[in-house]
């Protein structure tokens, strides 16, 4: 199989001052201590070794600053290497931000003519696109007004329009088609799955992993300018999901116990089935929450409340005594209240527990309303879905079971 | 739970066609500085559409300003001219064996052309950031659309020479067809100019400070207001070759006011010198070219 494009040990390094002029001076005594101020600079890739063989849809997951867009503008010629080699086969086509490509000072039409030089394309084959390129775009009135009078919605379907209608053999997909309307996003994700079926190579930006997951068979995930995992792509973006929770599990600053004028919460432990403390469950299992107080005086018939929420606000469920009224007669001295979940319908991720403590009736904070602490809740995801794993990672945290039945082509007498 | 297709894109099921990717489209790119190899000329070449692209630009650009646009082109050599014939003419002493309103516009026209040229191309990649850092394209056509366009502000101008001699009583020569001579190289040497200037602008603001300054200088230095004769004979020739401005505006003089051929030996040491500086010009565009679009 044939590489459309391979990275040999890439790195890129930006020079000291990164922005904007630098001194005549400071280069100059730079050059006279024989140092290359390029080596003390910032480091935006290392060492990136990867093949992407023609045909594949490749995606490209990470944080922000990781490297993705640099990686794009690289193979896209816009910037270069410090170190190591690309080789390109073929034209390529990049949409890398909103207006790649376009010429601000050119009218609409004499940009598609000159994207389609910069290509290496023959004017007829132009021609013969002209009218899809102007179709999809949308841009139809404004197509003899410089594009710099474009709105960015008109720049960013123009610079997707070319960049996917002139026979790229390698298309460069950022972000960027986000900015864009829903219906736009539609069409371009269905005009990338039509030239991946084509047989062109796709290389894709996305923070949407559905979209992702959907599109590209492959995926590498970046941190901090290395590739840390190559491979199928609904496993890359489960460890980087993973990642993700792995770090807000990390930084988890709410374990802290809380101080109450009548009750410290000294603190919360959570149990499994077999009464062990862990730091999440299986999902499907039961989750017990033990919270350990102290109260300074007896606090007579305490409303105790326990939820968990997904990061959105307000809980999915909540355990309250005040809906099942079981509330204890009194609290004194070292307590334990254990509230137990069973079977918690979740899909597997990282969630939030949630505490409060009121007096006799619901009325008077006695232990505020307050995030106690994160757990996870663990488990693979089996479902085979086009997006099943960013889906079941980052949507929809309740798991039901459900069935779908779909008949169509029915007739319209018959279907009232 | 239905189970969907694995694949939006079902590759399994479907025959892959690759398409064809000739072997001259496979593109290497190494890592460290760039460099002037035989590959730039063939991709020069090969973008020659975009070059002409952003010329025809440049000139829709200064003519759609319709009348005073062309007007200008007329009258700043015109102008120019005038005011250096009249002082210098009156009070300089300048002596000249032709009319001294006819050699200064002579000069004008192949210093306006240059001086242009410089301060246009000296700008071209720093205003034309935005496309540098969103497409591919050689950026060394950003220079040279300043030093392209302007030949056909050049050829109006030497028009405007030319009818003005002929006001003068100055009658067409077989010379004439040496003109383009010189002409090339103008075009060699602002070429040159604008290649290391606009690459240079990028790393070092002074550049934007210090070229007017030059510009100033070089209007001075060269034999523009005056004859090259003003300069001592044993002088004449290696000044005119180290500054390709001094020869070629003497050949046009020779041309087309004396009706003569212009000196055979320092035109084409001036012609081989600025090969050598627009090529040195281009390599150090090469060298600082990789740079360009992570600065701004």
């Amino acid at each position: 199989m044939t590489a459309a494009i391979e990275f040999h040990g890439v790195s890129k390094r930006f020079r000291g001052a990164r922005s904007g002029y630098s001194m005549a001076r400071d280069d100059l005594v730079a050059f006279l201590a024989r140092r290359n101020r390029e080596a003390d600079g910032v480091h935006a890739l290392e060492d990136i070794d990867f093949e992407i063989p023609q045909g594949q849809a490749f995606g490209l997951v990470g944080d922000n600053g990781a490297g993705k867009t640099t990686l794009l503008k690289l193979a896209s010629r816009i910037t270069y290497p410090s170190t190591g080699r690309i080789r390109i086969r073929g034209r390529v086509g990049a949409l890398i931000e909103v207006g790649t490509g376009l010429h601000p000072e050119l009218t609409g039409r004499e940009n598609i003519g000159l994207y389609g030089r910069i290509l290496g394309i023959p004017r007829r084959e132009i021609v013969r696109r002209f009218d899809d390129i102007v179709e999809f775009a949308e841009i139809g009135p404004a197509l003899d007004r410089p594009v710099k009078q474009f709105s960015s919605g008109m720049q960013l379907r123009l610079g997707f329009s070319l960049a996917a209608h002139l026979e790229p053999d390698v298309l460069l997909v950022d972000e960027a088609i986000a900015v864009g309307d829903a219906g736009f996003q539609y069409r371009c994700v269905e005009r990338i799955a039509a030239l991946v079926k084509e047989g062109r190579t796709l290389v894709f930006v996305s923070h949407n992993m559905s979209a992702i997951e959907a599109v590209c068979e492959r995926s590498v995930l970046l941190s901090h300018g290395r590739i840390v995992r190559d491979g199928p792509t609904r496993d890359v973006i489960r460890e980087y999901l993973h990642g993700v929770e792995d770090r807000l599990l990390a930084t988890d600053h709410s374990q802290a116990p809380s101080f109450d004028e009548e009750l410290e919460l000294r603190s919360v432990a959570l149990l499994d089935e077999r009464g062990r403390e862990v730091d999440g469950i299986e999902a499907g299992g039961s989750l017990t929450v033990r919270m350990s107080l102290h109260a300074t005086r007896p606090l007579k018939r305490p409303i105790v409340e326990i939820g968990i929420a997904d990061g959105r606000i307000g809980p999915l469920t909540m355990a309250s005594m005040l809906v099942d009224g079981a509330v204890p007669d009194e609290l004194v001295g070292n307590c334990v209240v254990d509230c137990t979940f069973e079977d918690l319908p979740l899909m597997p991720r990282v969630y939030e527990l949630w505490g409060g403590i009121t007096g006799e009736a619901g009325v008077g904070n006695v232990l505020r309303w307050q995030r106690l602490r994160l757990f996870r809740v663990e488990g693979e995801v089996a479902e085979t879905g086009l997006a099943a794993v960013s889906q079941t990672l980052t949507k929809a945290p309740l798991k039901t079971s459900y069935t779908w039945h779909v008949e169509s082509g029915l007739d319209p007498r018959s279907a009232s | 739970m239905t189970t969907h297709e694995p694949s939006i894109l079902a590759r399994d099921s479907l025959p892959v066609v690759t398409p064809p990717v000739s072997a001259k489209t496979v593109r290497d790119i190494v890592g460290g500085r760039g460099h002037l190899s035989l590959e730039t000329v063939q991709e020069f070449w090969q973008f020659r559409e975009v070059q002409l692209a952003l010329v025809m630009r440049q000139l829709k650009v200064r003519y759609k300003q319709a009348f005073v646009g062309a007007g200008w082109v007329v009258l700043q050599p015109l102008i120019a001219a005038g005011i250096f014939a009249l002082i210098l003419g009156r009070y300089g002493h300048v002596k000249s064996s032709e009319p001294f309103f006819l050699v200064v516009l002579g000069g004008m026209v192949g210093w306006v052309y240059v001086s242009n040229a410089l301060t246009v191309g000296a700008e071209s990649v720093v205003a034309n950031q935005d496309l540098v850092r969103k497409i591919y394209f050689p950026r060394e056509t950003l220079p040279l659309t300043a030093v392209f366009s302007g030949l056909v502000d050049l050829l109006i101008a030497l028009g405007v020479l030319i009818v003005v001699s002929f006001a003068y009583g100055i009658k067409p020569a077989l010379s004439w067809i040496a003109l383009p001579l010189p002409l090339l190289v103008l075009v060699l040497f602002a070429g040159a100019g604008a290649l290391s200037l606009s690459a240079l602008n990028i790393y070092y603001r002074d550049v934007r400070y210090i070229l007017p300054f030059m510009i100033q200088l070089g209007l001075l230095a060269s034999p523009i207001a005056y004859p090259l004769s003003v300069i001592p004979a044993r002088w004449r020739e290696l000044y005119a070759i180290l500054n390709p401005i001094a020869a070629g505006v003497d050949a046009i003089r020779r041309i087309v006011i004396e009706g003569t051929w212009p000196a055979p030996g320092t035109t084409f040491a001036a012609l081989g010198y600025s090969l050598v500086l627009i090529v040195l010009a281009a390599m150090l565009f090469k060298r600082l070219e990789r740079g360009f679009a992570d600065r701004a």
